[in-house]
């Protein structure tokens, strides 16, 4: 199995002062800090790369489609988009949203949206802690993926930018097709006590292909 | 495995939903006797034909939604989305 | 020296003969394996048996029943006579698996040997095993049984299992294809073709080793043609072409199933293919002819004869005789002449010549024609016509109609419109006319899956040629040679009654042997036919089902994906040797060595415990409280923020639905907990109301359970360890008293929820940690209460605690006809709402009365722990109760219960007998309180 599956803390960063924040999926070493979070400073240079974006900074929408913050996030369900931030706001449901900002970034967001929300029922929630994010990247990736989920990935089906919610693995997953300087690209989020499950079954399945473990990136989002 | 056409999500695998039972609505509290109240809770109908049943979609959008059946067929000829879900039916030809 | 004479050397290599234009194997490179132990050679390229058929071998298994030696009847996947066991692989089909350099290949069912002549058994058995023999002789007396099985099972077909075998790897794919076809002949490459030029996408799936079917072992112009027809394959880039698979069944909504096998890294992968449209194009089937002697090894069909000719380069016999009815049996003499084997004699069925029957030890020698002459020979190849394996046109809804004209069985219209069919199954023709109606069902196909109106698309007539209708000759033979079925045992099964073909099939087992029917079927109808005096039209025949090919449990499973979950705090548990238990998909710490010792911790002193697991529901929104008011029988119109509260949640019929507490966090917003295994159950009944009954409620509930660690801090000395880690938070017991809720700030991580309830009965603060710092928080506790004697506690030790405290657990304390009176939370429902979830039933429960009720058990032996499910029994002995919950009290020092037991036994002081299941019995006391550990609450609300 994987070679996340090490059991013990030795491993940690070294705890100095203040709280450390770490990921439900193991990183492996060399671990470092980045805004507070442990996280893997591996790379690898495979051409299927499977990471952890778990510390990624994740605010979840509750509106209705038809309220102001809805045409704020701009983005209807089934497709994202990155907004003047950088952020990458995900369509993720019919009345509901996925915002991914920056490690460290969640309360500044939710402000802004709840700003944006005015006084319309909205539910604006911080969900960094909430979910596991993983990014699986290559060519191959979508032939991993068929392996473990019933969408169709055809890139008639599922382009750039598609977003969808759908058993992985059998764990409820939001997907989003996020490509990366031309490669496809997709990440995947689930709840965080599912999360290094959901990475092992990815690693597992993609056996097949090489599929190598990579870091945390410097581009975040 | 039959595949149901989410109104919000489009064409998924029916192992995605959970069976929700036929519609029935339910008894107004104030003035409910037994009667109507045990049909609402365990009389189906369950026709060898069409029939109006509910799915929840736990493994997509998490929406609740009604589908015509055909028990025998397996055909679901249009779905719509619960009242309380918001967007639009999806109808077969 | 011509070729005969040099097979006939007696030299067994030596029946490989000089280079085929249309051969498949590689002679540059050699492939060495074992058959029963004996080293063998090959080319790459060569199935086990045309390998071994190469060196000599003609035998390689013997009968189902009657132990009759087989050898090559069809030279295809689905030869009756030729599963070999692999290693530790049983029934590999050695027609179709390639050998591979050291593949230790055996034979299976060869009992008593391969090679010892069993005619003198056989004859001697064929007269008691016959049809129905099952049915009949091993009924009586029952036991004897055991003896039977024994006997049978060393007659058994199949070879041995291994429970050391390596598990295989296996595995799954999910296709959306918008065109599948099953076939890679010439009519279904045709098809590809013409469904990816009108711009399918297109799934291709061969059974064979490449494309090509019948035109791989034909002439060189039908060589020629699939040359091309495989460039174009390759060249198209929108068809992907699965090789060595096969379609095994067509589902709902048009899913098929399709079988790869052999794949590096992966032993077998199920597809599971969505495809828009489906084209059957699996050709055709050659038919074995019935009469005496038809199984004898050198007895085979000229499709069996021309594929090891043509495709492997061996010879199949070296003096053949050729029954023919049709050009396949004309082009097998022309290529055994062709190929250097004496062709005796061609018995042409069309001018009505005949063979009667078949002679020979152990193999053929000699065969007897209808004008009794007879000629003496090794091969015997017969060519009387075919079968269409119309499958995937039988489950799609379609009933095959049988052509007289053609005699065989056709596809009925009863197709619907994902469906088509092309090619052999359709009718006969030239290459080019197979080749022109596939490409047109093709783009037909295509058509329909993009939704066009597909008008354009005229599809060539292609029908069935006249062929005589040739099934059985005037003596008696085998018609199934997977079961040993004869037509004799046809007759007589028909003759004691059971003369329909849906009743001759499961009595004789004809047609349910490995070959499935595709072999034995038609020639089945044909004999029942004849024995009812009916015509084959009239007869029927039966449908075949799915699946096509055995599909191994290993690919129906697939990889494991069986999900867990882990808490933030894992990695601690892991290293301090926490005892894991499974709870729904969580693994969480039973207890970490000693729960006894745990329960001190947590009376004496603080004990920490993971809770993460326990459903945790972000409720936000002006109607909260309607909904709360809705879900639990309690009232919750009032609850000031900074308060928590317990709630009973009950389902329309008025049984326990979940417990917790909930919060009220801030304006409009609350935190709902929910049982651990009720978390998801109680988000979908949340989201199922307001999407379905009450729209207009504004509530958002979002499910928030692995968002935030939970840890509860239990003990008298929790609020001085709180007191070290909390900063913003006035922790005495006045600022912050029992069932209240605070927001801040712990171990410096700031965001937390804090509630101080308490279901060990001690002092307790329920801590909600953003998850991420779960382990953080949880190091930092564990080191901020060292002094304290702070320690861990696992769910064992949480279990006793609340059981001391007389706390119910719902699904263990309950069951599925609990309804909420009973449980000892009677004053916490308000019928006095005007409406909640299961008011009705409960209702008239209470008018009913004569439930159940949910009592504490101290049994009189207080060193007695019943295990739980214990009944409670009256005199009579009948079931008045059961013990739901039972531990020994470290606390008291003593064993206590929780019991549902009869209204008559629910008073204070009642004895009860509970019966164990080790068979005693063993009397127990009903006590005043639940709770047994400070009933009064005080350690709680300290």
């Amino acid at each position: 199995m994987p070679e996340t599956s090490s059991t013990n803390t030795a491993g940690a960063v070294e705890v100095g002062d203040g709280p450390v924040a770490r990921s439900p999926i193991r990183p492996l070493p060399p671990v470092r800090l980045h805004a507070g979070w442990e996280v893997s400073g591996r790379r690898s240079e495979a051409a299927l790369q499977l990471a952890d974006l778990s510390p990624l900074a994740k605010v979840h929408v509750r509106t209705s489609p038809t309220s102001a913050l809805a045409s704020f996030l701009e983005v209807g369900f089934g497709r994202s988009a990155r907004d003047e931030g950088g952020r990458l706001v995900v369509g993720a449901g019919p009345d509901s949203w996925t915002v991914i900002g920056r490690t460290g970034t969640a309360s500044e967001i939710v402000a802004s949206l709840q700003a944006a929300a005015g006084a319309e029922p909205a539910s604006v929630i911080d969900t960094t802690h909430g979910r596991a994010l993983v990014r699986l990247t290559g060519s191959d990736a979508r032939r991993l993926l068929e392996k473990v989920c019933a969408i169709d990935f055809d890139d008639a089906v599922t382009p750039d930018g598609a977003t969808f919610t759908s058993s992985v693995a059998r764990v409820v997953t939001e997907v989003v097709r996020d490509d990366l300087d031309g490669l496809p690209s997709y990440l995947l989020a689930c709840e965080r006590s599912s999360g290094q499950y959901l990475f092992d079954s990815l690693l597992d399945a993609g056996n097949e292909f090489t599929v190598e473990i990579d870091g945390f990136p410097e581009k975040e989002i | 495995m039959i595949l149901i056409p989410c109104p919000h999500c489009g064409d998924r695998n029916s192992s995605e939903f959970t069976y929700a039972g036929e519609v029935h609505s339910r008894p107004s509290p104030g003035d409910a006797r037994q009667g109507p109240w045990r049909d609402y809770l365990y009389g189906k109908d369950n026709p060898a034909g069409w029939t109006e049943e509910r799915w929840f979609h736990g493994s997509g959008c998490g929406k609740y939604l009604r589908a015509e059946r055909h028990t025998v067929t397996n055909e679901i000829r249009a779905t719509r989305p619960e009242v309380g879900a918001g967007a639009s039916s999806r109808t077969r030809p | 020296m011509s070729t005969a004479k040099r097979l006939l050397s007696g030299r067994p290599t030596k029946m490989r003969i000089t280079s085929r234009p249309g051969e498949v194997i590689d002679r540059s490179k050699p492939v060495r394996f074992t058959w029963n132990g004996r080293e063998k050679s090959a080319f790459e390229g060569d199935t086990i048996i045309s390998a071994l058929a190469a060196s000599g071998e003609r035998v390689f298994s013997r009968s189902f029943k009657y132990h009759r030696p087989r050898g090559i009847l069809t030279a295809t996947f689905h030869d009756p006579g030729c599963s070999v066991q692999v290693g530790d692989e049983p029934n590999v089909r050695g027609s179709h698996r390639l050998v591979t350099a050291g593949m230790k290949v055996t034979a299976q069912n060869v009992w008593p040997s391969l090679k010892l002549d069993v005619a003198s058994a056989n004859r001697a058995a064929g007269r008691f095993i016959g049809a129905g023999f099952y049915y009949k002789t091993f009924i009586k007396p029952e036991r004897l049984w055991p003896t039977y099985e024994k006997v049978l099972q060393r007659f058994a077909p199949g070879g041995r299992v291994s429970a050391d075998s390596p598990h295989g790897s296996y595995d799954k794919r999910y296709a959306h294809p918008d065109v599948v076809v099953a076939g890679g002949g010439p009519a279904g490459m045709a098809a590809a073709l013409g469904a990816a030029e009108a711009g399918a996408r297109v799934m291709l799936v061969e059974e064979e080793h490449s494309l090509g079917g019948h035109l791989r072992y034909g002439s060189e112009t039908e060589l020629a043609a699939l040359a091309e027809l495989r460039r174009e394959v390759e060249a198209s880039g929108a068809i992907e072409v699965l090789v060595n698979s096969a379609v095994t069944g067509r589902y709902d909504g048009n899913w098929i199933a399709i079988l790869q096998r052999n794949l590096p890294h992966v032993t077998e992968r199920l597809v599971k293919a969505r495809a828009k449209v489906v084209v059957a194009a699996p050709g055709l089937i050659e038919r074995p002819y019935v009469f005496e002697g038809n199984d004898l090894p050198g007895v085979m069909l000229s499709t069996a004869a021309r594929r090891l000719l043509n495709l492997w380069a061996v010879a199949p016999g070296t003096r053949a005789v050729v029954l023919s009815a049709n050009e396949e049996g004309d082009a097998t003499a022309a290529d055994l002449s062709d190929a250097g084997v004496h062709v005796a004699q061609v018995v042409d069925a069309r001018r009505g010549e005949q063979v009667v029957r078949a002679r020979g030890a152990g193999s053929l020698s000699e065969v007897e024609l209808g004008d009794g002459s007879k000629v003496s020979c090794d091969l015997l190849v017969t060519a009387v016509g075919w079968t269409a394996p119309t499958l995937l046109l039988n489950v799609a809804g379609d009933r095959p109609v049988y052509d007289e004209r053609a005699a065989r069985f056709v596809p009925g219209d009863g197709l619907p419109a994902n469906v088509l069919a092309t090619g052999g199954i359709v009718g006969d023709g030239p290459t080019a006319a197979l080749v022109e109606h596939g490409r047109a069902t093709g783009r037909a196909a295509a058509e329909r899956a993009l939704a066009r109106d597909g008008t354009s698309v005229t599809i060539p007539s292609l029908s069935p040629a006249p062929h005589p209708a040739l099934y059985r000759s005037r003596t008696h033979g085998i018609v199934d040679f997977s079961e040993d079925i004869s037509s004799k045992d046809l007759v007589s099964a028909a003759r004691e009654g059971y003369d329909s073909v849906e009743l001759l099939k499961r009595y004789t087992t004809a047609t349910m042997g490995p070959a499935q029917g595709k072999l034995e079927t038609i020639n089945t109808v044909a004999v029942l036919a004849e024995a009812t005096g009916r015509s084959i039209a009239e007869t029927g025949t039966t449908v075949w089902r799915p699946p096509h090919v055995p599909v191994s449990l290993g690919a129906l499973a697939g990889r494991v994906l069986e999900p867990v979950r882990y808490s933030p705090m894992q990695p601690w548990h892991e290293a301090h040797r926490a005892t894991p238990i499974v709870a729904g998909q969580w693994i969480r710490p039973e207890h970490y060595g000693d729960p006894a010792r745990e329960v001190r911790t947590v009376r004496e002193h603080v004990g920490l415990i993971d809770v993460t697991p326990l459903g945790k529901l972000d409720l936000r929104g002006p109607d909260v409280p309607k909904l709360l008011n809705f879900l639990y029988v309690n009232k919750w119109l009032k609850l000031d923020i900074g308060s928590v509260r317990y709630g009973l949640m009950c389902g329309e019929d008025g049984v326990v639905l979940d417990d917790g507490v909930t919060g009220h966090l801030g304006e409009d917003h609350y935190l709902m907990s929910t049982t651990s295994s009720g978390a998801d159950a109680v988000a979908h009944w949340i989201e199922n109301w307001l999407q379905t009954t009450f729209p207009d409620w504004q509530v958002y509930m979002t499910p928030m359970t692995t968002a935030y660690a939970s840890i509860n801090v239990a003990g008298p000395k929790s609020r001085e360890l709180m007191s070290r880690v909390v900063s913003d938070v006035d922790l005495s017991p006045e600022a912050f008293a029992y069932m209240q809720v605070r927001r801040g700030t712990i171990c410096s991580v700031p965001g937390c929820v804090m509630w101080r309830i308490g279901f060990t009965g001690e002092l307790s603060y329920e801590l909600h940690v953003p998850a991420g710092y779960g382990l953080y928080v949880w190091e930092s506790l564990l080191a901020a209460g060292e002094d304290l004697s702070a320690g861990v506690f696992g769910l064992e030790a949480q279990r006793i605690m609340r059981l001391e405290k007389g706390h119910l657990i719902v699904s263990q304390d309950t069951d599925g006809l609990t309804q909420g009176y009973g449980v000892g939370l009677d004053g916490l429902i308000k019928l006095d709402k005007e409406d909640f979830a299961g008011k009705q039933e409960l209702e008239w429960q209470l008018e009913r009365q004569g439930y159940n009720h949910l009592v504490a058990l101290l049994p009189d032996d207080a060193s007695v722990v019943p295990p739980e499910a214990s009944q409670i029994v009256t005199g009579d002995r009948s079931i008045v109760g059961r013990v739901t919950s039972s531990r020994l009290s470290p606390s008291l020092g003593r064993s206590i219960c929780l019991a549902l037991v009869a209204p008559q036994l629910a008073e204070t002081g009642k004895s009860v007998t509970v019966h164990l299941p080790d068979g005693t019995d063993v009397r127990a006391k009903v006590s005043e309180e639940l709770a047994q550990f400070d009933p009064g609450g005080e350690r709680l609300r300290a």
